[in-house]
C-alpha cells in the first residue's frame, strides 16, 4: 500500500472489506508506475472504469483495482479534422457533450453512457443500435495509448482517419477486456451530429411476421441509420431509424414498404434506441449472442420457444447482434444457454450471470484460442491483468 | 543463379504442388524479384504457385521445419516493396487461387481465394445491385490477398471505409502451419481481434487463404462534380467546408496543375486545365444528393471555382474518374522514373505542408507532382527523376521519404494505405518510439517466433536502416516532449 501510495497520493488508494486495494492514478506515467510494481509482485490487477461491465468475460478478483475515474478529460477535438483525443476515464456521455458543441459526435450508442467510460467500452467493445449506419467501434477507434503489464508505454495508430503504419493494435486491444494492456487514452474518428433522424415501430405477435420485411428493408436503398428488433412474451417490435433530408421522403418509401407486408409503422420516441439498458439492469443473466443477419428472427422467436422455462426478453440488431435476458431458476437458464451453444448458427456470450448460473463466459475455438494465448503470454508474461477473464488460468 | 534449397527441399515442395507449381529458371524468378517499387530488387530462391489451403499449408510445414524464410505475393502491385523477396526466401505466389468460393446475398457476404482481383469481387455481385467498396485505384490489377495485408484503401474509403472494415472472416497459415479461422462471418468473434491486426500486418503474421468480404448495395444515385481553381489552397478549403457542413461524400480528390497534365496526355479526360481540381462524389437517394450537390457547388464558387462540371451518368462518371485513377501511370509521361508517396496529415494542415513540400522540391531541383485523397488527408506526393542522371534516384529516394518526416511533424502518419514495407520501416522510428515498435514485435513473436514471414520488412533494422545515411535512428522528437503530448 505504502508503494501504491508513493505513486498516486494517499488519498487515491484505498483499501477494499475484501482486502483488494483501489488506486486510481492521475495519468498514464502513474498507471506505468502501478503496473510495473504490480508485475515485480506478481499482484493481479482489474483495469476499472465506469464498473457498468465487470462482469463481462467472468468475474475476477484481483489484489488491485486499477481506476481510470481521474483520467477523465477530453484532451483535444480538432473539430475540423472530424478526430479528437480521450482520456480512458472519461465517461461517454461527457465525451459526447464535448464534442456536440461543434456538432459533432463519436458515432456510438454505448450502455449506461453517463457512467460507462470510453476505456470500459474500448475494452468491452460494446455497440449499439447506430453499428447498422457507422460500423462497429474498432472502426471508430484510429489510436491508444496504453500501457503493458510491465509498465510500459505505448502508442499505435495516430490522430488522422487514414493510416496503416505498423501493426493496428487498436483493433487488437478493443474488446480484449483488459486481460492485454490498460488503455489511458484513445483517439476517435467522429461523424457529424445526425440532422433528420425520425425513429418509426412495426408491430406483430411474432418475429417471423416481420421478417420478410426486414429482410426487403436490408435489400433496399432506404436510408437506415438503425434496424433493432425488440421480442419478448408479448410480442415482436421491428424498431427503424431513418436518417435522411426530408425531401429524399425516406418515411414514405418506408411505408410502402410495409404495406406490401401488411404492416403500418408508427412514428415513436427514440428512446427505444435505449430498451438495450433494460436487459442489462434486469436482476438476469444476460446473452449476447451472434448470429448472420438472415437469422436474426429466427433466433428471436426461438428464445420465446425453448424447452426449459426460462423467460427471454431481447433486443436485437439487424447485423446479427442479440442482447437477451434469461429470467428462471438458474437450471433452466443453463440449460437454456447449452441448448443454444449446440447450435453451431450461434455464438453465444455470458455477460453477466445471475447468480448460481455457472456457464463459461466464452466458447473461443480452439485453433484460434492457442494463438489468442501466445499474444496473452507476450504481454502479460506473469498474467497479473484480469487473470481468468476470457481463458481460465490463463 | 542456382537456388539456394537443397535439391532435397527442392524435391519435398516439387511434390507438393507439383511440377506446374514450381519456378526456380532464374529467368523467369525475374519477375517476382520486385513489386511496383522497382527500385528494390531481391531474386526470390524458389517460386511456388500453390492451389489450395491445404499446399499452402504443407509449404509452410516446410519452411518451418528447414527455417525457410517465405513471402507470399498476390499481383505484386504493391508500391512499398511488401512482396520484395528475402535473401533466400521463397515466394508463394497465390495468383493461381483465384476463385469466387461463395456468394450469399441476403447475408451480404462473398466469399474468395486470395488471387482473386478486386474488381472481380465487385463484378460477381453487380448483377444483383451489390458492389465491394474498397476501390483502390489499381483495382483491375490487384489481388484480395494483397489488400488485405496492406488494408488497402482508395477513394471512397472516405464514406465506406478501408479493407479492415469489410473483411468479416480469414482462413489463416500460420507460419508453423497450423491452419487458423480469424474473424468470423457473424459479428464480433469471440476472444481477440486477431483478424484486425492480422489485417494490415502486410504478409507478416502468415499467409491468408481464403476470405469472406462484406459487400454492399449499390447506392441509387451517384454524381460527380469536377472544379477547377487557381490555387491548391482554395480547392483545400472547399474540402473543409463541405466536411464542416456536416456532409461526409463518398470521395473528395484532389489534383494539382502536373497531374492533371499528365492525365489528359495519357487517357485524355478532358480536364479543364487549371492549378487544382477537386473532385467530389456524393451518393444516396436521388433527392438528398441533388440538394447536397447544389450546397457542395455552393462551397466550391464560394472559394473560387472557376468552372464546376457534373457528371451524372455512369459514362460521364467514369470519364472523371479515368483521369484520376490512372494519375500514378500517366507520371511515367513527365518523366523517365518516379516514386509515389503515401503520406497521411490531418486535413486541416493540407495548405501549410504543401508550401513546405514545394519548397523543398525547389531546393533538389525536382520536380513533385500531387494527386491527394483530400477528404482523409492522405497525399500522394510523386516526384518525378531520372534514373540515368547520376545521384539523381538517391537524392529522389531521400527526398520522398523526407516529405514523410514533414508528415509526421504535422501530426500525420507516414502511410495510408501503401504500407510500410521495405521501403518505409525505417521512416518507422520517425513515427513510432522504440516502445511502440516494441509492442507490435509482441505480437508478431505471437504468430511468427521464428521471423519467417515476409522477414526484415515493416519493422526498422540495424542492418537495413543502419546503412541509411539519413539518420533514421535520430530520436523520436516526441520522446522528448514526453508522453503526455502524443502525437
Ligand atoms: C497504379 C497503382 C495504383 C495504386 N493505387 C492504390 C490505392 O489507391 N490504394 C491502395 O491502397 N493501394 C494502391 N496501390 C498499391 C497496391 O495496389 C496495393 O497495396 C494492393 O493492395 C497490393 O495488392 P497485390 O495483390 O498487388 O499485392 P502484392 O504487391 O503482391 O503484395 C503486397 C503485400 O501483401 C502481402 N500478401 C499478398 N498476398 C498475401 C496473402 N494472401 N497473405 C498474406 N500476405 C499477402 C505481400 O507479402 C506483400 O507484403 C496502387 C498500386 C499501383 C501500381
Amino acid at each position: 500500500m505504502e508503494r501504491l501510495a508513493a505513486i498516486a497520493d494517499e488519498e487515491f488508494v484505498v483499501a477494499g472489506s475484501n482486502g483488494a486495494v483501489t488506486v486510481s492514478p492521475a495519468n498514464t506515467q502513474q498507471v506505468s508506475a502501478i503496473l510495473a510494481l504490480a508485475s515485480e509482485h506478481r499482484l493481479s490487477v482489474a483495469p476499472i472504469g465506469g464498473g457498468t461491465k465487470q462482469t463481462w468475460g467472468g468475474i475476477t478478483s484481483p489484489h488491485i483495482y486499477l481506476s481510470l475515474a481521474r483520467l477523465n478529460r477530453v484532451i483535444e477535438h480538432p473539430w475540423q479534422d472530424l478526430t479528437c483525443t480521450v482520456q480512458a476515464g472519461c465517461t461517454w456521455f461527457a465525451l459526447q457533450q464535448n464534442l456536440s458543441q461543434h456538432g459533432q459526435f463519436a458515432a456510438l450508442d454505448a450502455l449506461f453512457s453517463d457512467r460507462a467510460t470510453v476505456g470500459g467500452i474500448l475494452s468491452s467493445n460494446d455497440s449499439g443500435a447506430l453499428r447498422q449506419r457507422y460500423g462497429s467501434l474498432r472502426d471508430l477507434v484510429i489510436g491508444m495509448t496504453l500501457v503493458l503489464s510491465d509498465g510500459t508505454i505505448a502508442r499505435t495508430g495516430g490522430k488522422v482517419v487514414k493510416n496503416v503504419a505498423g501493426y493496428d493494435l487498436s483493433k487488437l486491444v478493443t474488446g480484449s477486456l483488459g486481460t492485454l494492456v490498460v488503455i489511458t487514452e484513445a483517439n476517435f474518428r467522429l461523424y457529424p451530429l445526425p440532422q433528420y433522424e425520425r425513429s418509426f415501430t412495426l408491430a406483430a405477435p411474432q418475429a417471423a411476421q416481420l421478417a420478410p420485411l426486414l429482410a426487403d428493408i436490408r435489400a433496399s436503398h432506404l436510408l437506415t441509420q438503425s434496424l433493432q428488433l425488440r421480442r419478448s412474451a408479448s410480442g415482436a417490435h421491428l424498431d427503424v431509424c431513418i436518417n435522411a433530408h426530408p425531401e429524399a421522403h425516406q418515411e414514405a418509401i418506408l411505408a410502402q414498404m410495409a404495406k406490401q407486408h401488411g404492416l403500418v409503422p408508427e412514428e415513436c420516441s427514440p428512446s427505444i434506441w435505449r430498451e438495450r439498458e433494460t436487459i442489462f439492469s434486469a436482476d438476469a443473466t444476460v446473452l449476447r449472442i451472434s448470429t448472420l443477419p438472415t437469422r436474426v428472427c429466427t433466433l428471436a422467436d426461438q428464445l420465446q420457444a425453448t424447452q426449459s422455462d426460462a423467460q427471454a426478453i431481447s433486443v436485437s440488431q439487424a447485423i446479427g447482434i442479440h442482447d437477451v435476458a434469461l429470467c428462471g431458476s438458474a437450471d433452466a437458464v443453463a440449460s437454456t444457454i447449452a441448448q443454444l451453444r449446440a447450435d453451431a448458427q450461434n455464438t453465444v456470450a455470458v455477460l453477466q450471470p445471475a447468480p448460481g448460473v455457472d456457464m463459461p463466459p466464452h466458447v473461443i475455438h480452439p485453433s484460434a484460442l492457442s494463438l489468442m494465448q501466445s499474444v496473452k503470454r507476450n504481454f502479460d508474461p506473469h498474467g497479473i491483468l484480469n487473470p481468468g477473464k476470457f481463458f481460465a488460468g490463463a | 543463379m542456382s537456388s539456394s534449397l537443397t535439391t532435397a527441399v527442392l524435391s519435398e515442395l516439387r511434390r507438393i504442388v507439383g511440377d506446374r507449381g514450381l519456378i526456380t529458371a532464374a529467368n523467369q524468378l525475374q519477375t517476382y524479384e520486385c513489386d511496383g517499387l522497382t527500385a528494390f530488387r531481391v531474386p526470390p530462391a524458389a517460386v511456388l504457385l500453390p492451389e489450395s489451403t491445404s499446399q499452402v499449408q504443407s509449404i509452410l510445414r516446410l519452411c518451418h521445419r528447414e527455417r525457410i524464410p517465405f513471402v507470399a505475393r498476390g499481383a505484386g502491385t504493391g508500391l512499398s516493396g511488401g512482396a520484395l523477396p528475402a535473401e533466400g526466401s521463397i515466394v508463394i505466389a497465390l495468383s493461381r487461387m483465384n476463385r469466387i468460393l461463395n456468394i450469399d446475398i441476403p447475408n451480404q457476404q462473398i466469399t474468395v481465394q486470395p488471387g482473386v482481383i478486386n474488381a472481380n469481387v465487385t463484378a460477381a455481385v453487380a448483377a444483383q445491385g451489390y458492389f465491394y467498396a474498397p476501390d483502390p485505384s489499381s483495382q483491375t490489377v490487384c489481388s484480395i490477398g494483397g489488400n488485405v495485408a496492406e488494408n488497402a484503401g482508395g477513394a471512397h474509403c472516405l464514406k465506406y471505409g478501408f479493407t479492415v472494415t469489410h473483411v468479416l472472416e480469414m482462413t489463416v497459415v500460420l507460419p508453423d502451419g497450423d491452419v487458423v479461422t480469424l474473424g468470423s462471418k457473424t459479428p464480433d468473434a469471440p476472444g481477440y481481434d486477431l483478424a484486425g491486426v492480422f489485417i494490415g500486418s502486410e504478409g507478416t503474421l502468415g499467409v491468408a487463404t481464403e476470405m469472406t468480404l462484406r459487400i454492399m448495395r449499390k447506392p441509387e444515385t451517384v454524381q460527380v462534380i469536377l472544379a477547377a481553381f487557381d490555387t491548391i489552397s482554395a480547392a483545400a478549403q472547399s474540402v473543409s467546408d463541405v466536411i464542416a457542413s456536416g456532409q461526409l461524400p463518398a470521395a473528395m480528390e484532389i489534383m494539382d496543375r502536373l497531374s492533371i497534365e499528365a492525365a489528359e496526355i495519357s487517357v485524355h479526360p478532358n480536364y479543364p486545365a487549371c492549378e487544382a481540381l477537386l473532385l467530389i462524389e456524393l451518393d444516396g437517394p436521388q433527392a438528398e444528393v441533388d440538394l447536397q450537390m447544389a450546397a457542395v457547388i455552393d462551397i466550391c464558387k464560394k472559394n473560387g471555382a472557376w468552372e464546376t462540371r457534373l457528371a451524372v451518368d455512369e459514362q460521364a462518371r467514369f470519364l472523371v474518374w479515368k483521369g484520376r485513377k490512372a494519375a500514378f501511370a500517366a507520371a511515367g509521361r513527365l518523366s523517365p522514373n518516379y516514386i509515389v508517396q503515401d503520406g497521411v496529415i490531418p486535413r486541416t494542415s493540407l495548405p501549410a505542408v504543401l508550401e513546405k513540400l514545394n519548397a523543398m522540391a525547389a531546393a533538389e531541383n525536382l520536380r513533385v507532382t500531387n494527386v491527394f485523397h483530400a477528404g482523409d488527408g492522405n497525399l500522394h506526393p510523386i516526384v518525378l527523376y531520372n534514373r540515368d542522371n547520376p545521384g539523381e534516384e538517391e537524392r529522389a529516394i531521400d527526398l520522398s521519404l523526407r516529405i514523410l518526416d514533414v508528415c509526421v511533424e504535422a501530426g500525420g502518419s507516414i502511410t495510408g494505405e501503401h504500407g510500410v514495407g521495405r521501403e518505409k520501416q525505417c521512416s518507422m522510428s520517425y513515427m513510432f518510439s522504440d516502445p511502440d515498435i516494441e509492442t507490435m514485435q509482441r505480437v508478431r513473436h505471437a504468430f511468427d517466433p521464428l521471423d519467417l514471414a515476409n522477414p526484415e520488412k515493416l519493422f526498422p533494422t540495424p542492418r537495413i536502416c543502419g546503412e541509411r545515411s539519413r539518420g533514421a535512428y535520430a530520436p523520436h522528437p516526441l520522446e522528448a516532449s514526453g508522453i503526455a503530448e502524443v502525437f
